[in-house]
């Protein structure tokens, strides 16, 4: 077991920097053969970052490599693969319309005696020695569409295989897996930490950190908190260690105690984008925060509420009358949503300030239709009065403000329509310290204005500063729900991820 | 949770499994010898085969152009041209392989010029090819002005009249025609990357690749096939015309999208467009035989297409 | 336009892109009369002129309703087609019952159901927009010709031939309709909440969905909208004609997409406007009319629009690719 005391690979001091963030810093991290080195944090602590790093598609700033001991550099995904290392995103790498082996050796397709032809049964009988390595039944000849997401999964896992990878990089790999699949997959992990391939996990639930960890490390702020063995350390113990990060400012503000009217109410909602039981209620004055990790569903059930995706059982009282239908009647009903993607789903890039902060208001402001570019200007530049935003004129195309002034424009757009409900998804990604600032006093206003805002932020911190209660969700269910005083990073970590 | 079964797909037979061209192809086939006594005899069968060759040539590779998420509607156009090109060298030079010679030099250029504009520029293949459409017309109208130009060369004539072993020799470039694309398709890695290149493109440069070459690629292998089309139509009518194929792309397109590819997630399949030129072929010729005008024909095959766009988008919606 | 000359960079820097891109156009325009002027001793009559504004005028009632599905990031493939056959039905109609009224009617009213069939194919059925036009451009073609079977139909009464021919005050009646129907879209477009929302589609379609704009709707809209100015369109061109075949609007797809083009409209959308689209339609009426004056053959008019299509898609693609690397 001599090999084992020189890590496969190891990172030394890696830091990367991006303008006004410090995504890594001073990250220093190995990895043994056979070895399962898992790696937590919060949502935005630095794990995908060093995962990008590692497979080289960002070079660091600063920090050294070592592989087997030896330093080397990474940059580029060629430079990756040449160190034996594998990355397995979420997003699959796989052609849906060509077969496992083919996918398996795409771009690098065994030629045949005959030039030019590809040397199908040997591709077969190659991919079929690395599916049964995983102890995989399926036939190298099934397409890939017609496999679930467990099997593409396997697949890319036998991708990595065929290149030789020796070191595995997971991003929480179990997400959208079923109990039955994540054993068949833990199995395979087992089998492969037997055969000395080393293994980075990053993972979101606790139950799957203690089962599967040989290491545990714990990212905040882009730094390197600490490294525990499974054995001495408990779940709360990792919570503490993951928290706490530093808040970039506090966020004053007055907390009210009255029971305001209900404005919004759902019962049990179900939806097709797998949101499952939602109830929830949102009073009027209140910030409610709906919290939980990436990928819990968040997002999820603000698009349903808004009629973006569509419902299937359950029932949205709005001010106590029921409420269901496309986002056009949403707005009509006065529901604003502030949408995760700014640049996606939030606003018009290539249109004014002016058009975009119009748009849903355009009914209330020109009720018979006739549109009036000096009133929509006139409109347009209350609310730019009005929430500072920093921008030459009224009809400057969007996409050359600030990310702050693009969220303030399209917080804007919705008190042009009058909104009586907010659903605000990550107001403050992507801006820096002082536009945040800004945003939450915004967004104060508004509810000392009478409105009711449903937050949903991955900082958990701006979920403890601003809310006045909140919500957190898991595998797309309400996990639970924390009163004013229960409060905490560590309460939302602990309901967040699986462990009660 | 998603409830994902790890057991292999199911491979047994059902009649849902049966491919959508298969159920129109029945349709028509049963229909059409219900309705006319000439529809199922040897010479109309002769026949049907006859005409469906210079589709299925033109079909073959819009079914890759199709598959990378592309499509090439200047085809006909450019089939024309290379026509009157051909035409244009055989009655000037006399040599038929310097006239084929030209008119696949023709094919190639306007399928490089799509390729290269889609690929590199970026653009959507839509309106290049709609560009592209034009000019090949228009330089059809040129070379010709207008005109017609007859050919008379026994040797193009027995390109279409002429047999070997007792199979007449268009029926038989349609078969080394296919068994090509079908080696390409499935058995090259031109092929592998056609089928990447509509489904996950990401892929392909993850993996090294240099896409932008292969879909320039596929588009010039359109254009080739065009110009290789452009014999056995020339030959058919003896002439060069300015507009003898205009329109033509668009029985290939639906003989495509009717035989089971999409617009979208690479999903290609070849066996399913010839089935597809079947179809159509048998839709023209039985409208033909029903005494119903080439036009009214046009207008059921967009009607085909459009109801199997539908179908398709249901399936994809399920 | 002489302060223009004299501070140039100063007046256009103040002018919204809008007016910067028709100015452009303009400007483009007038060096095509420039050189017209020199190259041709027909180009400036009086007679050449309002051949070239009747001409644009008809391009751009065929153009205009495109704009407005184009600006949707949408496409209309089958406005040449569409042409065809309203022409033909209104020719037809007018036969039979003896009414231009009733003949224009059924004209625009053919053109109208078509475009609803599109917006129907588009906004409900999800397809891509150039897949559904072109499918409709052959059903309609087939169409047209099935009902013609050959025939010619030709022969109007003398009010609904003014439409196409007729003069008032020396001026070609179409050109009339142009600066009308310019006023309607620029109008519609500009003025009211319905063009604001089709923007806002075009430029980002979920961002439009998510503000509240009935997509579906809006979408129909245009589609029918497109289509019923065809169906204007093929009535002009009738009463020009004075007859009806099957193939009459087989030419005109290819110039509408490039008058829309030229004029300054983005193929992804919510960029465009349709006063751009009538500097379009004239600088490419120009071009074809001078070649024509300079003796170049007819042939060579698909080649010359196809080559415009093609420059005019690259430098909008160009144009895109450099907004994007900004953001």
């Amino acid at each position: 077991m001599n090999q084992d005391t020189v890590p496969l690979l190891e990172l030394r001091g890696i830091s990367k920097t991006f303008p006004g963030v410090k995504a890594l810093d001073d990250v220093s991290f190995s990895v043994y053969p056979g070895e399962v080195h898992m790696l937590i944090g919060e949502n935005g602590a630095g794990k995908s970052s060093l995962m990008k790093v590692l497979c080289g598609a960002y070079t660091a700033d600063a920090g050294q490599f070592y592989s087997k001991g030896e330093p080397v550099d990474i940059r580029s995904p060629a430079d990756a693969r040449k160190f034996g290392i594998a990355v397995i995103f979420q997003e699959f790498s796989l052609v849906p319309y060509l077969d496992i082996a083919q996918n398996i050796f795409l771009g690098r397709e065994f030629r045949g005696s005959i030039p030019g032809i590809i040397d199908h049964a040997r591709m077969h009988s190659e991919a079929r020695k690395i599916l049964d390595l995983l102890g995989l039944e399926l036939s190298t000849r099934t397409l890939v569409h017609e496999l679930g997401v467990a099997q593409q999964q396997m697949v890319e896992i036998a991708k990595a295989l065929s290149q030789h990878a020796r070191i595995l990089v997971m991003d929480e790999p179990t997400a959208a897996l079923s109990d039955r699949e994540t054993e068949r997959l833990f199995a395979m992990i087992r089998q492969l930490q037997a055969e000395g391939v080393a293994i980075i996990y990053i993972s979101h639930r606790m139950a799957e950190v203690f089962a599967m960890g040989d290491r545990i490390t714990v990212l905040r702020d882009g730094k390197k908190v600490g490294s525990k063995l499974p054995g001495e350390a408990t779940p709360d113990e990792l919570v503490r260690m993951m928290v706490g990060r530093n808040v970039d400012m506090t966020y004053a503000r007055s907390f009210g105690t009255s029971e305001g009217e209900m404005i919004l109410e759902v019962k049990n909602l179900h939806a097709v984008n797998g949101i499952k039981g939602i109830s929830l209620n949102v009073r009027r004055g209140e910030i409610v925060g709906l919290s939980g990790l990436v990928g819990a569903g968040r997002t999820e059930v603000a698009r349903a509420i808004f009629g973006a995706d569509k419902v299937t059982a359950g029932e949205i009282r709005l001010f106590g009358k029921l409420h269901q239908g496309a986002p056009d009647k949403a707005v009509r009903a006065g529901i604003a949503l502030i949408p995760e993607s700014r640049k996606a789903e939030g606003l018009a890039l290539i249109r004014t300030v002016c058009d975009n902060l119009m748009l849903p208001g355009l009914g209330k402001a020109f009720p018979n239709r006739l549109y009036k570019a000096s009133k929509a200007r006139k409109i347009a530049r209350e609310l730019i009065d009005r929430l500072r935003i920093s921008t030459p004129s009224s009809f400057r195309a969007v996409q050359v403000l600030s990310g702050g002034n693009q969220q303030k424009v399209v917080i804007g757009k919705w008190l042009s329509s009058d909104s009586k409900f907010f659903i605000v998804d990550e107001p403050t990604r992507g801006i820096d310290v002082g536009a945040k600032a800004e945003i939450f006093a915004l967004i104060d206003e508004l509810v000392r204005q009478g409105v009711g805002v449903l937050m949903i932020s991955s900082e958990l911190s701006e979920i403890v500063h601003v809310c006045d209660r909140a919500y957190v969700m898991r595998d797309g269910r309400i996990a639970g729900h924390l009163a004013r005083e229960e409060l905490s990073e560590e309460n939302i970590l602990r309901m967040g991820m699986h462990h009660e | 949770m998603n409830e994902i079964a790890m057991d292999e797909p199911s491979r047994s037979f059902s009649l849902a499994r049966v491919p959508g061209v298969a159920w129109i192809l029945g349709v028509l086939l049963i229909g059409f010898t219900a309705f006319s006594r000439d529809f199922l005899t040897g010479p109309n069968l002769h026949n049907i085969g006859l005409q469906s060759v210079i589709l299925l040539i033109l079909a073959l590779p819009q079914t890759m152009i199709i598959m990378t998420e592309g499509v090439d509607i200047a085809m006909g156009a450019v089939l024309t041209l290379a026509s009157v090109m051909l035409a244009w060298v055989l009655v000037h030079n006399g040599s038929l392989p310097l006239a084929l010679a030209a008119a696949l030099a023709t094919g190639l250029m306007f399928g490089l010029a799509n390729g290269m504009l889609v690929a590199l520029l970026k653009m959507p293949p839509f309106v290049v090819t709609l560009g592209t459409m034009g000019v090949a017309q228009g330089l059809a109208l040129i070379v010709t002005d207008g005109q017609s130009i007859v050919v008379n060369s026994d040797a193009l004539q027995a390109v279409y009249g002429g047999s070997l072993a007792g199979m007449p020799l268009p029926l038989l470039i349609a078969v080394a025609v296919y068994a090509f694309s079908h080696v390409l398709l499935y058995h090259t890695r031109f092929g592998t990357y056609v089928f990447a290149l509509g489904g996950n493109a990401e892929a392909l440069k993850l993996a090294g690749i240099r896409a932008n070459a292969y879909l320039i690629g596929v588009y010039v292998l359109g254009g080739l096939m065009a110009g290789l089309a452009a014999l056995i139509l020339t030959a058919r009518m003896s002439s060069g015309h300015p507009t003898s194929a205009i329109g033509m792309e668009f029985d290939a397109i639906a003989a495509v999208v009717v035989g089971g590819t999409s617009f979208e997630h690479g999903k290609g399949w070849l066996f399913g467009t010839l089935l597809g030129v079947v179809a159509v072929g048998v839709l023209r010729n039985g409208l033909n035989l029903l005494a119903i005008p080439s036009s009214a024909q046009v207008a059921c095959i967009g009607l085909l297409v459009i109801v199997a766009l539908f179908i398709d988008g249901l399936k994809g919606k399920q | 336009m002489s302060f223009a000359l004299s501070k140039p960079g100063r007046f256009i820097g103040a002018l919204t892109a809008d007016l910067k891109t028709i100015a452009y156009r303009l400007a483009a325009a007038m060096v095509i009369c420039v050189i017209l002027t020199f190259a041709s001793d027909a180009f400036l009559t009086t007679n050449n002129l309002l051949n070239v504004l009747r001409q644009a005028s008809l391009l751009f009632l065929l153009a205009s309703g495109l704009t407005l599905v184009i600006l949707t990031a949408g496409l209309d493939l089958s406005v040449g087609a569409n042409i065809g056959l309203s022409a033909c039905i209104a020719a037809s109609v007018m036969k039979l019952s003896g009414s231009a009224l009733l003949g224009a009617a059924s004209g625009v009213g053919v053109g109208m159901c078509i475009g609803v069939a599109n917006g129907l194919l588009v906004a409900l059925m999800r397809m891509p927009p150039f897949i559904a036009t072109y499918g409709m451009l052959w059903v309609v073609h087939g169409i047209t010709f099935w009902y013609m079977a050959g025939t010619t139909i030709y022969g109007f009464p003398s009010a609904f031939r003014a439409l196409g021919s007729g003069y008032f005050l020396g001026v070609p009646i179409p050109v009339y309709l142009m600066f009308v129907f310019l006023t309607l879209g620029a109008f519609f477009a500009q003025r009211t909440t319905y063009g604001q929302e089709i923007y806002a589609i075009g430029a980002n379609r979920e961002s439009a969905r998510l503000s509240g704009v009935p997509i579906a709707r809006r979408l129909i809209l245009v589609y029918t909208v497109s289509g019923a100015m065809a169906g204007l369109a093929s009535l002009v061109f009738l009463a020009r004609m004075n007859s009806a075949e099957g193939d009459i609007g087989e030419a005109f797809t290819l110039p509408a997409i490039a008058a829309v083009l030229i004029g300054g409209t983005s193929l992804f959308g919510g960029v465009g406007t349709v006063s751009g689209t009538l500097v379009g339609a004239l600088i490419l009426t120009l071009v074809l009319n001078g070649m024509n004056l300079l003796t170049l053959d007819a042939s060579w008019q698909p080649l010359v629009t196809g080559v415009i299509v093609i420059l005019a898609v690259f430098l909008d693609t160009l144009t895109r690719k450099r907004a994007e690397a900004r953001k």
